[in-house]
Formats: structure tokens, C-alpha cells, sequence
């Protein structure tokens, strides 16, 4: 059987190749789209359990992912295997790179968290003097940002702050702040900090993936074939054009080698996995940016206060519960001068409970404390911005190979002062936010997770005019291969404190459609 | 099915001799074929067969990591960090020790060591202080030889880098764990008409292996 030769070959099919397959498969133009995993069944392949049923107890096999924090027992089977897919890193740079590769990607878990990017992250080098703006601005994705939140249901609240721009939200109700969350408010207010709600993707049922939102409609149009476990090891030029023209990948079963032929390919495998496959096709880095400037966001910082009226059970209704979102308030002018550039939001949260691990404690005192302190807390967290720095980078390891034989990533990436500054006011505002409402601090700690954790990873294939400086034009097209796009998170300039969901959905959208018109226009 | 089931459905068969069962006349042979075919019950549409886990037919064997002596010191400190309180199974009446005895056997290498190298020492200082091993002492020596090793963790990646008081915040988070996620607490939870949602004895959905490469 002849195989058939497909208008644009899509390599990944999480969000942003969810919607490359869903603008280009409505237009008519027929589409392939490989995945490197298996189609999950949410009815079959998930059953009821009780923690003591599982095999190690809810601890999970010791050593299966060991750098998955959000990896559980029950969760464990979702996530690629290191032992499969390996990466490498430097002692002392650990990363922590969390895939998922089933039909769909990390479009089934992710949070849901929605938003906006600024453009004080779009244009962050014009007010921080120092970095580089991305090509476009918030007004070139806002009609983008507009459709994307209109498909995926998102709930906030508009509040007309240009660091949180407002979108096309569904309207919600909002149940009635606690008086500890009002008492948050009103002192920070005066601090001149907003606060607002946090704005989450409804979806559909619950979920808000390419699996349900995007790929359907892909499919009904009879313009999209989904080929799953099929894990692309390169991406093949004509020798004579340098333009792309498919696909080698292996079937994840039989280790069957195979070849798609493509007019276009769009590559959404996920930042460094499409930054990796690049890398290995050794296309589209006559820049020599490719890899370079890794980033992601800061997790983990944690102020823990309790409320005197609510400890020992003795909260009045109304005193506890809720939370306020604090989006980004620091460095919003350039007169500002502090000792770190870009910014963080801060989430708090009341009603609570205290960690054990608070008290220098055992056994039965342990307990008392912690049942004295029960639904009295109040907890800040905050997700921070990190720098993009040349240095942080990944190359490909050739020493080191997966499973099928396909060379590794070698990730290097470490934080700078930077990141810790910014840490450490974070930290001391909320705990003075605390204090000043009388609630003495249980924990604080103004560490955080190394990068990776936040499953944001962005950069590595930089958008931006200038070819000789960045890897794809505005457009997520590659400089140098005019028929290669990268449509995830892989573009970013800057990675903002926001979750980079929308965007991505955003940009994957402009450059489907940029795509579709230089195809009808002939011009790739 | 679960013990308590059974152990109900044994007391209400009736008490019948066993020469008066080998006399009962054989039983009517079926009306029909079984569902299945002529094999049995191989049918898709035939209900799986009912099992039980091994937990409620077996007991664990332990230890097969630690030796004796760190196996009384394991339950030593299981019974210190994590008592029955409030209607709950402690440690050991959640089988906690021999839980951890096993994960530690398959732990990596840098987790077994903390181990170790931890029981090592409470049985070493057992014996300085108080001329026993660590198993032998009352409350009030064992407290004596466990406080100074406490430590606070504002976060949960913050383990204390000296061994012996990470090997005891490491053992507290452990205990706890292995604890709250035991069969007993779930019954404990379930006779006092509470319940857990995934953790904490309760019941979550579980990830099957997703079309998995054979071989």
C-alpha cells in the first residue's frame, strides 16, 4: 500500500500541536500527526484503589522517577520513564524535566491556571534595560488570546491592571473572602498591591486538553490521521532545497523504522523534546541559539502564619478560608530599584492546617500541636520569573542514548542572585503582610525547587527578527527552514510569572493560521 | 475479601460434622452448560473471580534488611514517632516497621544507609547512655536519646543534612506515611464514618501501565 504524502506532518499532540492540527485540519490541509506515546483510556486504563492495595503503599517504587515530585503512586504510569528516555546533567545543575508522552501530552494534567502574558514580559528588555523584547507584543496576540480563552472556558475576574491583562472570561461567582482573606486584602491594598482571583480554563467535564477541545474537531474534518507510539528520531531535508520534507520515526512496539514525506512539518513535541529533535535533525541553528536560554518559573517558596482567634478549633464562622491572587507587583517602573529585575505573584490562602514537619516534636505532643493549629493557618506561596540567560542551555549527549537509540539531552541550567533576591523579597513581603495582620509565622522558607519543576520549561528555540540572534521569526517559523515551525513553548523570549498555557495556545493559533496562508500563498 | 468478611462468612456456616458431610448425597448435576463454553469461565462477560490480597492471607517476612538488632530499634522508634492516638493504629499495629523493612530492601542505596547507619547509632547510644539497646529503653530514656534529634523542616526538600537528625526527620515522614496509608487506618477511618480521598487510607485512581512495551 502506497503511503500517503500529507500537507503538514505535526510531531506532538498536546496543546500546541492540538491546535496546530485544529487551525490547519479546518482549513482543508491534510495532516499527520505523530505521538510518541499511547492513547490514554480514561475508563479503562485508571481503576479505584485504595492507598494499602498499591504494591508500595503510596511511596511510589523507590527510585521509578526521581525527579518527578509531583510523581505519585497512584500517577506513576503517567509520566515518561527515565529509564526509557533518559537526560543528563552536571552534579551540581540538577533539573527536573517532567514529560508525559500520551496522546494528548501534558494537555491531561496540567492546572488549568490561565493566563495572560504582559508586556512587561513581552517587552521586558525596554524597562529592564538589560535582555531582549520579544518581536510582538500583547496587541499582536490579543485576538489570539481572545479565541484560545473562548475554546477553553476561562473563569477570572477582570480587574484593567496592564500586568494582567483581562481576556474573553465566562462569568463566575465568587463566593463571599473570609475575614482573613479581606484583612489580607485591605493591608496589602495599601501597600499598593492588587489583589485579585486566580482565572482557570472550565474546558469541558472537567478536563481542558487537546483531546477534548481540539483534536476532535481536527478529526471531524477528515483532514487529520493520528498515528500514536510513533517517536520521531528526525526530521529529513531535500538535499537540494534545505527545506524539510518528513519524518524518520520508530514504532514504539516493534522498533519498526518508517518514513512520512510532508510538504510542512510543525513541531509541538514540547520545548526541549522539540528543541532535542531539532538538535538531532541538525536543522535550523545557522544562529547557534538553539538550545540556549532555558527557562521556567520559581516554585516553592513558602510562608506559613497562623491566626490567633482560630487556634484550637475555635474559628467564628466566617474568620477562615478562601484565597486572594496577587499578580505580579514589583519592578512595573523603571524607577523602581531593587535588587532584582522581573517579578512573582503570590497566592494566599487561609484555613489550613500545619505541616507536622513544623515542630521539633514526637509521637503524642507532635499531634497536639498539630490539632491546635488545625484550619488556623494562613499560607503564601508565590510563582516567580527567571532570567533567560544564555548559559542555560541544553546540547545534545551522544554518549548517552534512549531506549530507541536516539541520543539524550544534557540539560545545564543554574540560577543566578537574581533568582534568589527575587526569592527572598517575596518571602519577607508575605511574611510582613502577615505580621501586620497580627499572625505570627509557624514556617518560612524562601528556598525553591530546582529549575524544571514547575513544568513550564520555555526557550531553547527563541523567536525574534533577527536571524543571526534568535532561531524562528515571530511567526514560530524557523529562520532558516521555511517550512519548519516550532509552535510550543520552545519560541519564548521571556517566561513571565504566568502559567505559559494560554500563550503557548495563543502562539501555536497565529502561527497555524501564518502557516495555512503561506501554504495557500505557495510561498512554502 | 476483606478478613473481617470472611471471618463473618466462617461463623455463619453451619456447624455440620465432617461424616455428615462425606454422607450428603452428591449435588444435582447443572440445568445448562456454564457461561464460558464447555471450558468454564473464560467468557468476557463472566465477572472476574474474587481474590484477596496477600496482606490479609500472609504475614510479611521480616526483616530482610535490617538485622535483628536494627529490627528492634525500627520498632522501637516506629512506636515513639508515630502511637496509637485517638483511635488510630500506630506504627506497629499498622505493620509500619515491616512495611519500611521491605521498602527499604528495594531503596537506593544513599536511602539505606541512612538507615542503617541511623539504627546503628540509636542502639550505640542506647548502650552508652544507658547499657541497653535502643528497643530496651523506657519513655523517658528513649525521649533522652530521640529530642535532640528533632528538627524543624519549613519545606519539604529541607531535610537536615546531619545524618543522624535527617535519618530521624527522614524515619518521622516515613513512619507517618507508612502509617496513615495502612489497611488498619482505613478500617480505623471507616469505623469512625470518616474518609480518606487518595492518601490517608482512603481510595484514589490508580494509573494502570499504559499500553506498555512487552519484553
Amino acid at each position: 500500500m502506497a503511503a500517503k504524502e500529507y500537507d503538514v506532518l505535526i510531531v506532538g499532540s498536546g496543546h500546541s500541536g492540538g491546535m496546530a492540527a485544529n487551525i490547519l485540519a479546518e482549513k482543508g490541509i491534510s495532516c499527520l500527526m505523530l505521538n510518541a506515546g499511547p492513547q490514554a483510556d480514561f475508563a479503562r486504563d485508571r481503576v479505584a484503589k485504595p492507598v494499602y492495595e498499591l504494591p508500595y503503599r503510596g511511596f511510589g517504587e523507590p527510585g521509578r522517577h526521581p525527579h518527578i515530585y509531583q510523581a505519585t503512586e497512584y500517577n506513576a504510569n503517567q509520566w515518561v520513564d527515565e529509564r526509557e528516555v533518559p537526560y543528563t546533567y552536571d552534579a551540581d545543575k540538577p533539573y527536573n524535566w517532567v514529560r508525559v508522552r500520551l496522546v494528548g501530552g501534558r494537555s491531561l494534567f496540567w492546572a488549568r491556571e490561565s493566563f495572560r502574558l504582559s508586556d512587561f514580559e513581552f517587552k521586558a528588555a525596554d524597562l529592564e534595560g538589560t535582555g531582549d523584547n520579544w518581536p510582538i507584543s500583547h496587541a499582536d496576540l490579543d485576538p489570539y488570546y481572545t479565541r484560545v480563552e473562548g475554546v477553553f472556558k476561562v473563569a477570572g475576574r477582570k480587574e484593567g491592571w496592564p500586568q494582567f491583562p483581562d481576556g474573553n472570561f465566562v462569568e463566575t461567582n465568587y463566593p463571599a473572602d473570609s475575614q482573613t482573606i479581606k484583612k489580607v486584602i485591605d493591608l496589602a491594598t495599601k501597600r499598593g498591591i492588587g489583589c485579585s482571583k486566580g482565572r482557570s480554563a472550565q474546558g469541558q467535564n472537567g478536563l481542558a486538553s487537546s483531546i477534548n477541545l481540539l483534536l476532535p474537531g481536527a478529526l471531524a474534518t477528515g483532514k487529520l490521521d493520528i498515528v500514536p507510539n510513533a517517536i520521531v528520531r528526525e526530521i529529513t531535508t531535500d538535499k537540494k532545497t534545505g527545506l524539510a520534507n518528513g519524518a524518520h520515526f520508530v514504532d514504539r512496539h516493534s522498533r519498526r523504522e518508517m518514513h512520512v514525506k510532508a510538504r510542512v512539518v510543525v513541531v509541538a513535541a514540547g520545548c526541549l523534546e522539540s528543541t532535542r529533535l531539532l538538535l538531532n535533525s541538525g536543522i535550523g541553528n545557522s544562529s547557534g541559539v538553539m538550545g540556549h536560554y532555558l527557562i521556567d518559573q520559581i516554585y516553592g517558596i513558602n510562608v506559613v502564619a497562623s491566626v490567633p482567634e482560630a487556634m484550637n478549633g475555635k474559628a467564628p464562622q466566617g474568620l477562615m478560608g478562601g484565597s486572594t491572587f496577587m499578580p505580579r507587583f514589583r519592578n512595573l517602573k523603571k524607577t523602581e530599584k531593587r535588587n532584582f529585575i522581573k517579578g512573582y505573584c503570590v497566592r494566599i490562602s487561609s484555613g489550613g492546617n500545619a505541616n507536622p514537619e513544623y515542630f521539633a516534636s514526637y509521637g503524642e505532643e507532635l499531634q497536639a500541636k498539630v490539632d491546635s493549629y488545625a484550619g488556623a493557618c494562613v499560607s503564601g506561596g508565590i510563582y516567580g520569573e527567571r532570567v533567560p540567560r544564555f548559559e542555560n542551555h541544553v546540547r545534545i549527549n551522544k554518549d548517552v542514548k534512549d531506549a530507541y537509540g536516539i541520543p539524550v539531552l544534557h540539560i545545564n541550567a543554574k540560577d543566578s542572585q537574581n533568582e534568589l533576591n527575587l526569592a527572598k523579597d517575596a518571602a519577607d513581603t508575605i511574611e510582613e503582610l502577615f505580621h501586620e495582620a497580627g499572625w505570627p509565622t509557624i514556617s518560612r522558607t524562601e528556598r525553591f525547587n530546582p529549575p524544571g519543576y514547575s513544568i513550564h520549561e520555555l526557550g531553547t528555540c527563541r523567536m525574534g527578527d533577527n536571524p543571526k540572534t534568535s532561531v524562528l521569526n515571530r511567526f514560530c517559523q524557523s529562520h532558516d527552514v521555511k517550512n519548519l515551525f516550532v509552535v510550543d513553548g520552545a519560541s519564548f523570549v521571556t517566561c513571565g510569572w504566568q502559567n505559559p498555557t494560554m500563550t503557548i495556545l495563543a502562539l501555536a493559533m497565529r502561527a497555524s493560521e501564518h502557516c495555512a496562508e503561506q501554504m495557500r500563498q505557495r510561498n512554502i | 475479601m476483606k478478613r473481617r468478611r470472611f471471618i463473618q462468612s466462617l461463623a455463619a456456616a453451619p456447624a455440620v460434622p465432617l461424616v455428615a458431610q462425606q454422607a450428603a448425597p452428591p449435588a444435582p448435576a447443572p440445568q445448562a452448560a456454564p457461561p464460558g463454553g464447555p471450558f468454564g469461565r473464560t467468557g468476557p462477560a463472566d465477572p472476574p473471580l474474587q481474590t484477596v490480597a496477600a496482606d490479609l492471607a500472609a504475614q510479611p517476612v521480616a526483616p530482610v534488611f535490617c538485622n535483628a538488632a536494627q529490627f528492634a530499634a525500627l520498632k522501637k522508634l516506629g512506636s515513639l514517632l508515630a502511637p496509637p492516638l485517638a483511635g488510630k493504629p500506630g506504627a506497629l499495629e499498622a505493620g509500619a516497621p515491616e512495611f519500611l523493612d521491605f521498602l527499604l530492601s528495594v531503596s537506593p542505596a544513599e536511602s539505606q544507609k541512612l538507615y542503617r547507619d541511623g539504627l546503628n547509632a540509636l542502639n550505640a547510644q542506647a548502650a552508652k547512655q544507658f547499657k541497653v539497646p535502643f528497643a530496651e529503653l523506657n519513655a523517658t530514656q528513649a525521649d533522652a536519646i530521640l529530642r535532640p534529634l528533632l528538627s524543624v523542616i519549613p519545606w519539604v526538600e529541607d531535610l537536615p543534612k546531619e545524618p543522624a537528625h535527617r535519618f530521624i526527620a527522614q524515619a518521622q515522614r516515613d513512619f507517618r506515611t507508612a502509617t496513615q496509608n495502612s489497611r488498619e487506618w482505613a478500617a480505623a477511618n471507616a469505623n469512625s464514618g470518616r474518609r480518606g480521598r487518595g492518601f490517608g487510607g482512603g481510595i484514589g485512581l490508580y494509573w494502570l501501565p499504559i499500553d506498555p512495551v512487552k519484553g
